[in-house]
């Protein structure tokens, strides 16, 4: 700050010192305020005049195409810079090829793509993109390499005794009995599956994202991956007869509760008992 | 009615009504910066000077007088300082309570004991008219609300009870003499010399032939129930039952749900429980296997075990060998088995040697192979025992 | 007389006249309890062991513990159609299809936690108040056995459903079994009946269950209540209260009305637990198959010091000869509870033998006063604490995203070096605690007034502290404690638990040996290492008064 250093006790004396610095400075702020403003508006033309707009294509009758084009700018945007134009990886990011639409739904529905960086395992973040871009970007990742694709109708019509089955023999190992989520080594972890929708959970048994192994059609048939969806939304939404759940961890929390909440409730019931009145 | 605290013990009788104690516990800093009830029964109100004087507390000219402390000092000269009994000091304490007092006691206490009773009410309704069937909406209600009547209807009673005592009953403090422990000297003497006449008139000191024979005899009865015991188990060829599973020469891997496995069937990074194609091959609890499928060149074989592995496909025993449970967490990506019991960790890409956790052996490998058909099938049993150590265990 | 009274009289006289009890009942009604709300804990355990038997015995009613298979046909959807042990069916029947059932077996399962917990509480207790010492001991015997005792009950009460989380521990123990050297394959086959699972596991459980242990339990708590009875409570230091009374409240009615409501209270508390809390749902686990396995899988609270200590171990494994030895599952689940359960029955003659005291101490010590005992237990708890850590030490890297390995390798570190620091400190501010005690005694409380003298300094008035509180902290009645040889630990004539006399700030206190557990006096009116005269008993020397200085 430019001001002239006087003594420090030539501040306290009246306050006529003052006005010109005042005025001096409003007058400042003034055209800082008019800079800003004219930047503002020559950034807002910018962006609504020279954004990346969707390509007008030639007439493309299918829909999947125009889809598929929506995907492709999509993908140039968010995704290029770790997976390469052309899909086949980078430094940041594997190679897209033979993923399929199955891994991009489940990622990108699941908020785990885009990724923020140096994470030991790709957390799950609310989504970025709606549901109408996760498809089109699967249709365009689908296109362009292949994979497994997820098929049509409710993905979660299933049979529930079998999906129960199927879920104790394969997933409860690693996600626990109820999907409350486990350890994995050195902070890594199966994920909670209360929050995953169920083309989320069963595109994961597709693709088998990160540490989580992979169930091709001949492993666990389409019937049987709806099944486990469905037991799956079926833990999601059943509540517990018996009370509050206590998060479904089974004895830790349990534990926990009979001494924060029990042994506490009846030493302070002794504290009244024994205290004269 | 009856007389209080007469009783064969020497019990004194408990001190004027009206008197308590301290309680021993609890801040007694804490206790102490609450105004204090009451002074040496003579009524409370007085200023904290007056307090000290009357304490004995006296002028004291230097700081020394003061820091003294317990060497005959005037804070603690005790011409000067009345006694106060413990009784005393709390004498201030209204008690029992007056007749108002005492009816609004009664009301609170009788109106936990109604809580009580409403709380039997709901229960009993809870109980047979909410509906708890599966399919019904108020399931989710059903066990709370029992807990919620229940627990008050215990809770008023308990409550009321402990209030009753509280507030009705006699604040007492009642003395009672303890008894010595251990009997008076003659008391000992004469229960040693009747033991000792008893043990003289049996003639054991004297008779050795019956003593030791008497040991032989009656001490090997101790042992009778142990062959008892051993019908409890089957111990015909433990340590080869614990040795070998089901799996033999050409028994192919099956899935849970009967299917045999293909080559093909699992992708790179892909797991599958496999089985024995055996009869109850599913049931038999040392026999689960993991069959795992990764790139040949990440499967670092293990000298020996060349043809143990078809094209990058491995099979573990998948019982852990460290406490038995079912080892069934892969990482694919690290080649991981990781048991969720007690964390052993194992690298199945190379042998599951442990690489973490109190595993002390890797997991057995079974050696697979693929026939004409495609399927998997297991060229022989385990060259080990699977599953944990045991003292017979001979690697 | 009211009818009340008439119908007491009447009943008496009726009882009386068969059974000669009019004596023995006048005696018990007014036999005096001390009333410290500490003296509660203990309650809390028999209230939730009552509980258990009876919850329990309604469940028997309808549990099979019957390995043979069957297809479930009941009420939860999910499950229908599936083969499970008929102990399984029979569990989810009891909690879906028996009107009340699940409330019960909740109400059951919360109340076995609350036992161990509230023996544990107890312990811990009885402990830090020295109320083991002599004439005790069998009491704190039978105590920790019941503790032990209590453990292996739970055990078997959570294994009976054959749920997926349970049968994962029933094959734990049966490898655990097999780890013991030379015996162990013998003593595996002859408890299952065979190679795991056997046949006949969960009928002898059940055995177990129902009939042996509570047998067990039921007449150890019975000696254990018998010997309270007649050897009379503890009780803390206080006005009126000596080595040879006991002062408190009759038994009837004031005692027997706070203890009966009492009752109730923890009642109320596992009622509300029981249905507001769910416990152990099996119909998520699942029916128990031996190649699955939930992620997160933890014995109940009071088994997790074992399942810590099986994680934090090392793997050794000691094979030759022909013959293994796995250490690193023999030494935490076998050798290191025996170590520990054996050390803490023992512990009231560790102590006496340390601290050289063989008198009778009905007076209660206050922790601060035992520094040394009180940094032990203190100690122990640390190590049982980090123990219970390792037991879910997946669930904690699971639920705040940390790595397990790391969790792992800090708990193993820090079981060597938490406790001796954990020691350090309690020691350090038990004394600090003594001290503060020493100054309230010989220097009163600060009254917040102060008073300018004349040479311009400033000075604190003190106040004598209330005879009720010097009495408590010295346990002598006199406003002159120092002159009776008593500090603010106590009177001369009581012998002192470890570590009392470390540093000790009183002046005029004769000489204490300096030391870790060294509290013996050299000197003294009461030297407890004088020889007794003949006959007499020490009681009735010290009838409350304080033997006079010599």
């Amino acid at each position: 700050m430019i001001r002239t250093a006087g003594p420090r006790n030539d501040r306290q004396a009246g306050s006529s010192v003052h006005k010109p610095d005042k005025t001096r400075r409003r007058k400042r702020a003034s055209s800082y305020g008019v800079v800003l403003l004219a930047l503002s508006v020559l950034g807002g033309i910018y962006a609504a005049l020279l954004a990346p707009q969707s390509v007008a294509q030639e007439d493309q009758p299918a829909n999947q195409s125009t889809q598929v084009q929506e995907g492709g700018d999509l993908y140039r945007t968010g995704c290029s810079t770790c997976h390469g134009l052309d899909l086949s990886g980078g430094a940041g990011g594997p190679s897209l090829i033979g993923s399929g639409a199955s891994a991009v739904v489940f990622q990108v529905e699941s908020g785990r793509m885009p990724l923020n960086a140096g994470v030991q395992q790709a957390p799950r973040k609310k989504a970025k993109y709606s549901l109408a871009e996760i498809d089109a970007l699967a249709a365009y990742i689908q296109a362009n390499g292949g994979g497994p694709e997820l098929p049509e109708g409710d993905l979660a019509d299933g049979d529930l005794q079998l999906g129960g089955a199927l879920f104790r023999t394969n997933c409860a190992s690693c996600h626990n009995f109820a999907g409350s989520g486990g350890a994995l080594t050195y902070g890594k972890y199966a994920p909670e599956l209360r929050p995953a929708s169920a083309r989320v959970i069963y595109t994961a048994m597709q693709h088998g994202p990160e540490s989580m192994p992979r169930y091709s059609d001949a492993q666990l048939t389409d019937d049987e991956k709806r099944a486990i969806t469905r037991y799956v939304t079926f833990l999601q939404d059943s509540g517990d007869v018996g009370g509050a759940s206590l998060g479904r961890y089974g004895p830790i929390s349990e534990g926990l509760v009979i001494w924060v909440v029990g042994i506490t409730v009846l030493v302070g019931m002794t504290l009244w008992i024994g205290a004269r009145a | 009615m009856t007389t209080p605290a007469s009783n064969t013990g020497g019990q004194q009788p408990s001190p004027p009504t009206g008197q308590t104690s301290a309680q021993a516990g609890g801040s007694i800093r804490d206790r102490l910066q609450s105004p204090r009830s009451s002074d040496q029964a003579s009524g409370s109100g007085n200023t904290r000077e007056s307090d000290l004087r009357e304490n004995g507390f006296q002028q004291s000219n230097s700081v020394a007088d003061l820091h003294a402390g317990g060497r005959g000092e005037s804070q603690y000269d005790s011409s000067k300082t009345p006694q106060v009994t413990a009784e005393q000091e709390l004498a201030g304490r209204k008690h029992p309570l007056g007749p108002e007092d005492a009816k609004s006691a009664e009301r609170k206490v009788s109106a936990l004991f109604l809580l009580s009773f409403l709380g039997v009410v709901g229960f009993v309704l809870t109980f047979f008219l909410v509906d708890n069937d599966y399919a019904s909406s108020t399931r989710y209600l059903y066990t709370p609300l029992l807990g919620t009547f229940l627990a008050l209807a215990l809770a008023g009673v308990g409550a009321g009870a402990v209030l009753w005592a509280k507030l009705l009953m006699v604040d007492e403090e009642a003395v009672q003499e303890r008894h010595p422990f251990g009997s008076p000297k003659d008391e000992r003497s004469s229960t040693a010399q009747a033991l000792k006449k008893g043990l003289e008139e049996t003639g054991l000191p004297r008779r050795s032939l019956l003593r030791n024979t008497l040991l032989l005899g009656a001490g090997s009865l101790a042992l009778l129930p142990v062959p008892f015991l051993f019908g409890l188990g089957r111990f015909q060829h433990k340590e080869r039952v614990l040795a070998t599973t089901a799996w033999r020469e050409g028994v192919r891997l099956i899935r849970q749900n009967g299917t045999p496995v293909r080559l093909g069937d699992l992708q790179v990074g892909a797991i599958e429980s496999v089985f024995p194609d055996v009869e109850h091959g599913t049931k038999i609890a040392d026999s689960p296997t993991l069959l795992i499928r990764m790139r040949p060149e990440e499967l670092q074989v293990v000298e020996g075990r060349e043809d143990w592995s078809v094209d990058g496909h491995i099979a573990y025993s998948s019982i852990c060998t460290h406490l038995g449970c079912p080892v069934k967490l892969y990482e694919q990506q690290t080649h991981h088995l990781f048991c969720p019991c007690h964390q052993s960790t194992f690298a199945a890409n190379e042998g599951c040697k442990v690489v973490f956790g109190p595993a002390a052996r890797p997991l057995p490998q079974l050696a697979i192979s693929v026939d004409e058909e495609g399927y998997f099938y297991a060229q022989g049993d385990f060259d080990e025992a699977v599953g944990p150590s045991y003292w017979e265990r001979d690697t | 007389m009211s009818l009340l009274e008439k119908g007491t009289d009447a009943g008496a006289v009726w009882v009386d006249d068969r059974l000669g009890s009019s004596n023995f009942v006048r005696r018990s009604l007014n036999k005096v309890f001390p009333d410290h709300w500490s003296f509660m804990l203990g309650e809390v355990a028999l209230y939730s062991f009552v509980i258990l038997l009876l919850s329990g015995t309604y469940l028997s009613f309808f549990y099979t513990p019957s390995l043979s298979e069957v297809v479930y046909d009941g009420s939860y959807v999910p499950l229908k159609g599936v083969t499970m042990t008929q102990a399984y069916a029979s569990t989810l029947d009891i909690s879906f299809d028996v009107r009340g059932g699940l409330i019960m077996r909740q109400i059951h399962h919360w109340s076995a936690l609350l036992f161990m917990a509230s023996i544990v509480v107890h312990l811990m207790r009885v402990f830090f108040t020295g109320a083991f010492r002599k004439p005790r001991e069998i009491n704190w015997i039978i105590g920790v056995t019941l503790l032990v005792l209590g453990i292996a009950e739970g055990f078997a009460g959570y294994s009976l459903p054959d749920d997926l989380l349970s049968g994962t521990g029933l094959r734990i123990a049966y490898s655990i079994a097999l780890s013991i050297p030379v015996i162990g394959t013998w003593a595996a086959f002859l408890v299952f009946g065979g190679e795991y699972p056997g046949v006949a596991i969960l009928d002898r459980l059940y055995s177990a269950h129902i009939l042996l242990l509570p047998g067990l339990i039921l007449g150890l708590i019975t000696f254990h209540m018998m010997m309270i009875w007649y050897q009379k409570h503890t009780q803390f230091a206080g006005p009126g209260r000596t080595e040879d009374n006991v002062v408190g409240s009759r038994f009837f009615p004031s005692y027997a009305a706070k203890a009966g409501g009492f009752f109730f209270l923890v009642f109320a508390v596992v009622a509300a637990l029981g249905g507001l809390a769910q416990i152990n749902p099996v119909w998520l686990y699942g029916p128990y198959d031996a190649s699955q396995v939930s992620a997160g899988s933890q014995p109940d609270w009071y088994v997790g010091f074992l399942d810590g200590s099986t994680r934090l171990m090392p793997n050794w494994e000691i094979a030759g000869f022909g013959y293994t030895v796995p250490l690193n599952v023999m030494v935490p689940t076998v050798v290191l509870p025996g170590i520990l359960f054996t050390l803490l029955a023992l512990y009231p003659f560790i102590e006496a033998r340390f601290t050289g005291d063989r008198d009778y101490h009905n007076l209660l010590d206050r922790p601060r006063d035992v520094p040394v005992r009180t940094a032990i237990g203190t100690m122990s708890i640390a190590f049982y604490v980090l123990l219970m850590i390792g037991g879910g030490n997946d669930v904690i890297a699971s639920v705040f995203h940390l790595s397990i390995n790391t969790i792992s390798r800090v708990l193993q570190v820090s079981l060597f070096v938490v406790p001796p620091i954990v020691y350090f400190a309690t020691k350090r501010v038990c004394l600090a605690l003594q001290r503060s005690d020493d100054e309230l005694v010989h220097h009163g409380i600060e009254s917040g007034t102060i008073r300018r003298l004349p040479s311009g300094e400033f000075v604190e008035e003190t106040v004598p502290l209330p005879a009720v509180y010097r009495i408590s902290l010295t346990g002598v009645e006199s406003d002159r404690p120092e002159l009776e040889g008593a500090t603010a630990h106590g009177a001369e004539g009581q012998s002192k638990g470890p570590g009392y006399g470390d540093e000790h700030v009183v002046e005029n206190a004769p000489e204490r040996v300096p030391g870790f557990f060294r509290g013996k006096r050299r000197s003294g009116p009461s030297d407890t290492s004088a020889p007794r005269p003949e006959g007499a008993m020490p009681e009735l020397e010290r009838s409350g008064k304080p033997a006079p200085p010599e």
